[in-house]
């Protein structure tokens, strides 16, 4: 079984927003349509630290579709046009299936993840920006993040997940079945917490908190392998 | 007496009364309200056309916010429907005599909130034209199926109902088979506003949502609301002269909307009590519905009930016109129940930091959610309500174009 999911780092994540547009990006989303964002744990407002002077603190973390292992919104959808797939456990959206009821949305735990495309998709730049395979978005069915299942398909990880997209290099993918991948290790190395655990979703996004890793050499040289990787590979959407 | 002890002839002999009320006849009103909700049910056909076409953004349902008005209407209609039959048939199963062959009519008024609420279901899909692929591609673990297939039973079952129940009158079915599809009819109408219950109370997702008791507190509302309709519909069917109803029957009537008020709020207290005693997250339900942006409907709901309450059980209270006005807030009460229960869910988010409530990267919101405290999060738009006003004057226009050609005129005893 294969059980694809990622790891955040939340030590490492500096709050820059680039994994949230990499996914925009790749994925052509409408205005108004985020299926990744970056939240801040600190303050009311964004970037803005929580506490009293001199005693802040500020963090962030990355919120879209855990691709819970027990999916509250797969259950209810009448037609089955949200669905987990058993090959990899990506949680995947039919648009052509889906009839628009909004029961998964009401369904799902984590506030925001299900993003309904209330008008005819409208585009900021007018132009579509998706990569080959982006999936054509559709007015009046629910979208969400689908693990870039196109960029899978090709045997790439997810947009945002990729060596040249976030600069804390605070994102990983991989399968957690599999005890010799690096999610499944920095698991084992940092537990993980997953988020609202309490709602019986069995998410498959796991927060860490790398705090001290700097020494840290089989990280150090992941670093380094990941950078050697990015130089010499094809050119990426939005890696500017 | 009750019909069951009519014999087969004697009931037979009176079906040559004319049964149809003939409620078009020479009634200048009841045509001109037929007239008005037939125009406003084709603007309402407009209007969703729009919907569809313009984009559900003319609505004010969000993200966050995922369903609205015509959910809350939705629950409401099933609530009144449900309630309707089961007063309805109560009588029959237990052998207690009836409240006076108003069944008829009563079956009739249910069947048509039946299909509003159907109707309201309808509006709310984003891709209507979709809806045979529930058919094609059903998903049986989702309680939205469930309820689907429950409301489609429901309806065949109520039809059913209706026809048996002139078959009786006219002698051509026996009083066991009457007393048996009656008890059928009445658990259906109980189940199908359980699982609409489940749509809601299954959701792990939502603080307000998530409780067994929802299932028997839909039901309770429901026999408040159906029986408060059904007083409406006597009255204004007996100040037009097209039924007469015994005093004595009213008043039956009158003393249990006030057990079912009673129940209702009961159950409330209940709910509130358990989410408020462990305090912390659970009683942000209790701050919102108490101090909140839903304040106001909350307490509406009370105040009606101890009003509905002191008609009921005060005998010189009990007049015409205090019974009606109590039918009507009661009905209103319902309403504003549903409303709490539906904006309620949403309005205190999982997950509420800044993004994901809020600011350019969120997702698209009216009110400010994230707390109990703060503004309410949807409110229905214009074409939401313009829209709603269509499903609800289509129902007047089958209400009452059935009561006119239908032979649901009570029996004269
Ligand atoms: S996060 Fe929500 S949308 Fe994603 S799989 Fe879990 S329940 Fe479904
Ligand atoms: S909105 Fe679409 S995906 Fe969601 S439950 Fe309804 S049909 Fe399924």
């Amino acid at each position: 079984m294969t059980r694809l999911g990622m790891v955040i780092d939340t030590f490492r994540c500096i709050g820059c927003h680039t994994c949230a547009m990499a996914c925009k990006l790749e994925n052509n989303l409408p205005n108004n349509n985020w299926w990744n964002r970056v939240l801040t744990v600190g303050g009311e407002d964004m970037d803005t630290p929580g506490g009293i002077y001199p005693n802040l603190s500020k963090k962030y973390f990355t919120l879209g579709c855990q691709h819970c292992t027990n999916p509250a919104c797969t259950r209810v959808c009448p037609v089955g046009a949200t669905y987990k797939r058993e090959e990899d456990g990506v949680v995947f959206q039919d648009y052509d299936k889906c009839i628009g009821c909004r029961m998964c949305m009401a369904a799902c735990p984590y506030t925001g993840v299900r993003n309904f495309n209330w008008e005819e998709p409208q585009y900021y730049v007018g132009i579509q920006t998706g990569s080959g395979g982006a999936p054509t978005h559709k007015k009046h069915t629910v979208e969400k993040c689908t693990l870039c299942a196109h960029r899978l398909a090709r045997g790439e990880e997810p947009a945002c997940c990729q060596d040249s997209i976030c600069p804390g290099r605070a994102r990983y993918f991989g399968d957690f079945d599999d005890p010799s991948s690096k999610v499944s290790q920095l698991l084992a190395r940092y537990g993980g917490e997953q988020l609202l655990s309490d709602m019986q979703t069995e998410p498959n996004i796991y927060y860490i908190d790398s705090r001290g890793a700097g020494k840290d050499l089989s990280i150090a040289n992941a670093y380094k392998e990941a950078l050697n990787k990015t130089a010499g590979s094809e050119a990426v959407v939005a890696s500017h | 007496m009750s019909d069951s002890v009519l014999s087969g002839a004697s009931r037979a002999s009176e079906t040559a009364n004319n049964q149809k009320t003939g409620i078009l006849k020479g009634n200048k009103v009841v045509s001109a309200t037929l007239g008005v909700a037939i125009v406003l049910t084709i603007l309402g056909i407009g209007l969703w056309v729009f919907q569809l076409w313009g984009g559900m953004l003319n609505t004010n349902m969000r993200n966050l916010s995922s369903w609205g008005l015509y959910i809350i209407l939705f629950m409401l209609f099933v609530g009144l429907s449900a309630g309707g039959l089961i007063i309805s048939s109560i009588p029959k199963v237990t052998g207690l005599g009836d409240f006076g062959g108003i069944n008829k009519i009563a079956i009739w008024t249910s069947i048509t909130c039946t299909l509003l609420a159907v109707g309201f279901v309808v509006v709310d899909l984003g891709s209507p034209w979709k809806v045979w692929e529930l058919f094609a591609y059903a998903n049986f673990s989702s309680p939205l199926m469930w309820d689907i297939i429950a409301l489609s039973l429901y309806l065949i079952i109520s039809i059913i109902y209706l026809w048996a129940t002139l078959r009786y009158e006219k002698g051509k079915l026996s009083n066991t088979g009457m007393r048996a599809l009656s008890a059928i009819a009445l658990v259906a109408a109980c189940a199908v506003h359980t699982v609409t219950a489940w749509i809601f109370g299954l959701q792990i997702s939502h603080e307000f949502w998530y409780t067994a008791l929802l299932g028997p507190w839909f039901i309770s509302s429901a026999l408040l609301s159906g029986l408060a309709l059904v007083l409406i519909v006597v009255f204004a069917l007996s100040k037009l002269g097209y039924v007469q109803i015994k005093r004595e029957n009213i008043l039956k009537m009158t003393k249990l909307l006030g057990v079912f008020t009673a129940i209702d709020l009961y159950f409330f207290a209940c709910d509130l009590l358990t989410s408020g005693f462990v305090g912390g997250e659970s009683a942000a339900v209790v701050t919102m519905l108490t101090q909140g942006p839903l304040a106001l409907f909350f307490w509406f709901e009370i105040a009606v009930g101890v009003a509905a309450m002191f008609i009921a059980f005060v005998p010189k209270f009990r007049r015409n016109g205090a019974i009606v006005f109590a039918s009507c807030v009661s009905i209103l009460a319902i309403l504003c129940k549903r409303i709490q229960l539906l904006i309620g869910g949403f309005q205190i988010p999982n997950i509420d930091y800044w993004s994901t409530t809020t600011g350019p990267h969120s997702v698209e919101y009216l009110g400010v959610p994230g707390g109990s405290l703060s503004s309410l999060i949807y409110a229905p738009s214009l074409l939401e309500l313009g829209v709603a006003f269509g499903v609800v004057a289509l129902g007047v226009a089958i209400l009452i174009i059935g009561l006119h050609l239908l032979p649901l005129k009570p029996l004269k005893k």
